[in-house]
C-alpha cells in the first residue's frame, strides 16, 4: 500500500465520473479543447454521439446527436485542426465523416463493409505527420480498407482474404510509419491471433505473425515516425511489445510479452507526450500503466550475420481498478499530459488524471 | 498427627512484629505459608505451626523470608501498639476453629478479588492496546487519503488553469484577427466552396466559411499558409488490393490459448468417428493411412471434379462410400460427377440416396438438399421424364424460394410439359 502511494510513482486520480444511459463503445478527446466525445449504442438500437465539456469537477453535455445505426468506433486522426471532423464506423459497416457543427448530413459516407466496423484509425491530420489524410477500417467481414476522404465510394487499399478462404474477424487496425509523404503502414489484428503488417507504399504484406490469442488492440507508439514500437494486446490477459526498428528476414520483429491481467486486455494507448509510456485497460475494469525500457543495444547480429532486433523490458508503474466491467475504450488527451478518458461497459465514462508523469 | 513447631522466637516494635521460626530441616516454599489478618499458619507436612495473632496485621504488606532453615516473618501491625504476646492467650478450641475458618474464607475471598482485579486490568490493557493500534492505523489511512486528496486538488486546479488558458487563448486570437479577416474572406469563399464536396445552402455557406475562418486561426497563423499546405497534399493513392491468407482455424470463435487443448481433442474425436471401424475390408490394408479417411477421399474427389477428371472423382467417391456409407455429401458429389458423365440413372440413384441420408430436413442441410433435388431434377429432364423433373425442381424451390436459376429452369420445364401435352 505504501509503495503505491510512494512519492515517485504516478497516481491515477479519478477526476470525474459520468453515468450514461447507453452503452459507450468509444470515447475520444476533441483535439485542442477540453471537450470529449462518447460514441455508442442506445437501447433502442440507434447510434449516439454525445459531446461533453469538462467543467471543474463535472462533465457538461453540450450536444447529443442520434444516428440510425449504433456507432462502434471513431477517430479524429485524418482531419485538419481547423475542421475537426469525426470519422465513425458503425454496426452496419458504414464509414461516415461528420462535421459536428452540422451533423445531419455526413461530409463523407460510404458503405465500406458488409459487417460491423470493429476498428478505425486515421493518419495525416491534426497537423501531425505528412502525406494525404487517410482512414483505415477493419471489419468483421475480414477485410481491412483504407479510405481517402477525397475519393468517394472506393477504398484506396483493400486487404481482403484470398478467394475461397474463410474469413476471420478483423478486430483492430492501426496506422504507422507515416514519416514522409510516401511511406505508410497499416497493422491489423484478427480474432485468430494473426497480426499482419501491410506496407501501403509497395502495396504488399510486409510481416505477419500469430500470437496464439485473438488480438484485441494494436497501436504504434507514434504514427508519424519511422516505426519504432508496436504494442498488440490480446485475450487471456497478454500483450506483446514488438521492436519495429529491425526486421529479421525469417524471425520478423523481436518482442517482449507480459501477462498482467487475468482477463482480456481491451485497449492499449500510448501517452502522446512520451512514447515509452502506455496504458492497458482490462476486462476486469482495471488500468495498468507501463513503461518500456530499451535494451542496451537494440539490434544484434545472428549466426548468419543478419540483423536481429533485441526487445527491451517492461515495468509496471501503476495499476488501479475502476470498475467491475471491462474498460473498452481509452484515450489520452493530446493537449494536457496525463489527462485521459475511459469508457466502460458499466455505462460510465470517467475522466482520469495520471500524475507525476514528468518524473518518469 | 502433625508435629507442632513451638520453638519460635519473636520481638516487636511499635509498628511491626518480627517472628523467627526454625524449620528443623524441613524445606519451605511460599505455598506452605498461609497468612491472613489475624491468623498465621505454616504447614510443611508433617510439621505444623499456627498462631492466632494478638492483633490484626496488614497481611498484604507483611513479608516472609525463607532461608537458612528458618522463616523470618515481618508482620506490619494494623494498629501501632505493643502486644502483650504474639498469640491470643485465652483461645479456646471453638474460637480457634472459628478464627481458622474465617481466616481461610477471608483468604479465599481475597484471592478471588485479586484474580478479578487482575482480569479487569488485563482487559483494560488489551482494550487500550487495541485502541492505540486502531488510532495508529487510522492515522496512516488518513495520511494516505490526505495525500491523494492533495494530489486530486492540485491536479484539478492545474486542469482548470489549463482549460482557462485554452479559452483565453481562443478569445485573444479571435478578436484582433476578425478585422483582418473581412478582406480575406471574399476570395476564400470561392476557394472553399469549390473544395467542399457537398453543396450547401448559399447563406449558410457564407456564415460557415466565416466561422471556419475564425476557427482556423487557432491552429495556424494565417489562412493562406493552410491553403498552401492543402495544395501540397499528394493525390489519393492508386487503388490496389492486397490478398490475405489467414492462419487456418476450424472454429468460428476467436483463438484462446486456454481452449486450444479442448479444441484439439474435439477435432480428434470427430476425425476418429469418421474412420473405418470394420477391419474385414482386407484389401484396404495396403492403402496409405490417409486413403482410408473418407474425408480425405472426399477432398480428393472434389479436387478432381474441379479439374474435370470426373472418372477419377467417381473412383475416389466410391472408395469413400465403401469406407463410410453414411455421408450424404459423398453421394451428392458423386451424383454431380455422374451428371457430367451423363450416367443419368446413376445420378438419380445417388441423389436419391443423398436425400435419404439428409433426413431430418433441417435448415443446416438446406443447401445440400437443394443441390440434391436440382441434380435429380436435371437427370430426370435429360431422360425426358419432365414431370418427375418438375417435381424435384418444385421441391428445391420450396426449400429455397429465392433462387432465380431454379425458378427459371422450373419455368422452362413447365413450358416443355405444356408444349408436349398440347401437341400430344
Amino acid at each position: 500500500m505504501s509503495a503505491a502511494v510512494g512519492a515517485e510513482r504516478p497516481q491515477v486520480v479519478s477526476h470525474v465520473q459520468q453515468a450514461l444511459s447507453y452503452t459507450v463503445f468509444d470515447c475520444k478527446w476533441v483535439p485542442r479543447s477540453a471537450r470529449l466525445l462518447c460514441l455508442g449504442s442506445a437501447a433502442r438500437g440507434t447510434g449516439l454521439i454525445q459531446l461533453y465539456e469538462l467543467h471543474g469537477a463535472r462533465l457538461e453535455l453540450l450536444r447529443e446527436i442520434e444516428k440510425p445505426k449504433p456507432i462502434k468506433c471513431g477517430t479524429f486522426g485524418a482531419t485538419s485542426l481547423q475542421q475537426r471532423y469525426l470519422a465513425t464506423g458503425d454496426f452496419d459497416g458504414n464509414l461516415n465523416i461528420w462535421n459536428l457543427e452540422a451533423p445531419e448530413i455526413p461530409v463523407y459516407s460510404v458503405k465500406g463493409h458488409k459487417e460491423i466496423i470493429n476498428s478505425i484509425d486515421g493518419v495525416g491530420g491534426l497537423g501531425i505527420g505528412e502525406g494525404a489524410p487517410e482512414i483505415v477500417t477493419g471489419s468483421r467481414d475480414g477485410t481491412v480498407k483504407v479510405w481517402d476522404p477525397r475519393q468517394n465510394d472506393t477504398p484506396v487499399a483493400n486487404m481482403e482474404p484470398v478467394q475461397g478462404e474463410s474469413k476471420r474477424d478483423c478486430w483492430t487496425v492501426a496506422f504507422g510509419n507515416a514519416y514522409n509523404q510516401e511511406e505508410r503502414v497499416v497493422c491489423a489484428g484478427y480474432d485468430n491471433g494473426d497480426i499482419k503488417l501491410f506496407d501501403l507504399k509497395t502495396m504488399s504484406l510486409r510481416w505477419e505473425t500469430n500470437i496464439k490469442n485473438g488480438v484485441c488492440s494494436v497501436e504504434f507508439d507514434r504514427k508519424d515516425i519511422n516505426m519504432n514500437k508496436l504494442v498488440a494486446t490480446s485475450l487471456e490477459g497478454k500483450f506483446h511489445v514488438f521492436d519495429m526498428r529491425t526486421q529479421h528476414p525469417t524471425k520478423g520483429f523481436a518482442s517482449v510479452s507480459e501477462k498482467a491481467q487475468k482477463s482480456t486486455i481491451w485497449q492499449v494507448r500510448h501517452l502522446p507526450q512520451n512514447r515509452d509510456i502506455f496504458m492497458t485497460s482490462g476486462g476486469s475494469g482495471s488500468l495498468h500503466l507501463w513503461k518500456y525500457e530499451y535494451p542496451a543495444q537494440r539490434s544484434k547480429k545472428d549466426s548468419e550475420g543478419s540483423e536481429m532486433g533485441v526487445a527491451g523490458s517492461l515495468s509496471l508503474l501503476q495499476n488501479v481498478t475502476l470498475s467491475t466491467q471491462p474498460i473498452s475504450s481509452l484515450d489520452w488527451s493530446p493537449d494536457k499530459k496525463g489527462l485521459c478518458v475511459c469508457g466502460a461497459f458499466d455505462q460510465t465514462v470517467r475522466v482520469l488524471i495520471v500524475t507525476k508523469l514528468n518524473k518518469i | 498427627m502433625p508435629v507442632w513447631l513451638r520453638e519460635h522466637s519473636w520481638r516487636q516494635t511499635l509498628t511491626a512484629v518480627f517472628l523467627s521460626l526454625p524449620l528443623r530441616g524441613a524445606r519451605a516454599t511460599p505455598a506452605n505459608i498461609f497468612c491472613s489478618e489475624q491468623y498465621l499458619k505454616v504447614s510443611i507436612p508433617p510439621f505444623l505451626f499456627e498462631a492466632i495473632l494478638y492483633a490484626p496485621i496488614d497481611d498484604t504488606n507483611s513479608t516472609a523470608k525463607i532461608g537458612n532453615g528458618n522463616i523470618f516473618f515481618t508482620l506490619y501491625k494494623k494498629e501501632p501498639a505493643m502486644w502483650d504476646s504474639l498469640t491470643l492467650a485465652n483461645a479456646d478450641k471453638e474460637k480457634l476453629q472459628y478464627l481458622r475458618e474465617n481466616a481461610v474464607l477471608k483468604a479465599h475471598e481475597k484471592a478471588k478479588e485479586e484474580t478479578e482485579a487482575k482480569k479487569i486490568t488485563k482487559q483494560e490493557h488489551k482494550k487500550y492496546a487495541l485502541e492505540a493500534t486502531m488510532k495508529l492505523e487510522e492515522a496512516e489511512r488518513k495520511r494516505i487519503e490526505d495525500l491523494k486528496e492533495k494530489e486530486r486538488q492540485k491536479v484539478a486546479k492545474e486542469l482548470e488553469l489549463w482549460k482557462n488558458q485554452q479559452k483565453d487563448g481562443d478569445k485573444y486570437k479571435s478578436i484582433p484577427i476578425k478585422g483582418e479577416l473581412h478582406q480575406e474572406i471574399e476570395p476564400l469563399k470561392e476557394r472553399k466552396s469549390e473544395k467542399m464536396k457537398k453543396t450547401q445552402i448559399p447563406n449558410e455557406g457564407t456564415s460557415k466559411t466565416r466561422l471556419k475562418s475564425t476557427k482556423g486561426c487557432h491552429g495556424s497563423c494565417s489562412i493562406f499558409s493552410q491553403n498552401l499546405k492543402e495544395e501540397q497534399l499528394p493525390s489519393p493513392r492508386a487503388a490496389a488490393t492486397i490478398k490475405v491468407n489467414f492462419t487456418p482455424r476450424v472454429f468460428p470463435t476467436a483463438l484462446r490459448e486456454s481452449r486450444v487443448a479442448e479444441e484439439e481433442e474435439w477435432l480428434h474425436k470427430q476425425a476418429e468417428a469418421r474412420r473405418i471401424i470394420n477391419s474385414d475390408l482386407s484389401e484396404l490394408e495396403d492403402l496409405k493411412e490417409e486413403e482410408k479417411n473418407p474425408d480425405w477421399l472426399k477432398d480428393k474427389g472434389n479436387k478432381m471434379f474441379a479439374m474435370g477428371d470426373y472418372l477419377g472423382a467417381v473412383n475416389a467417391y466410391n472408395l469413400a462410400v465403401r469406407l463410410n456409407n453414411k455421408l450424404p455429401l459423398l453421394y451428392l458429389n458423386r451424383a454431380a460427377c455422374h451428371l457430367k458423365l451423363r450416367n443419368l440413372h446413376k445420378a438419380i440413384e445417388d441423389s436419391s440416396k443423398a436425400l435419404e441420408l439428409l433426413t431430418p430436413p433441417v435448415p443446416d442441410n438446406e443447401n445440400a438438399r437443394v443441390k440434391a433435388h436440382v441434380r435429380r431434377g436435371t437427370a430426370f429432364c435429360q431422360l425426358e421424364l419432365y414431370t418427375e423433373g418438375l417435381q424435384d425442381y418444385e421441391a428445391a424451390l420450396k426449400i429455397d424460394p429465392r433462387n432465380t436459376n431454379i425458378k427459371k429452369d422450373a419455368e422452362k420445364i413447365r413450358h416443355l410439359i405444356q408444349g408436349t401435352m398440347q401437341s400430344s
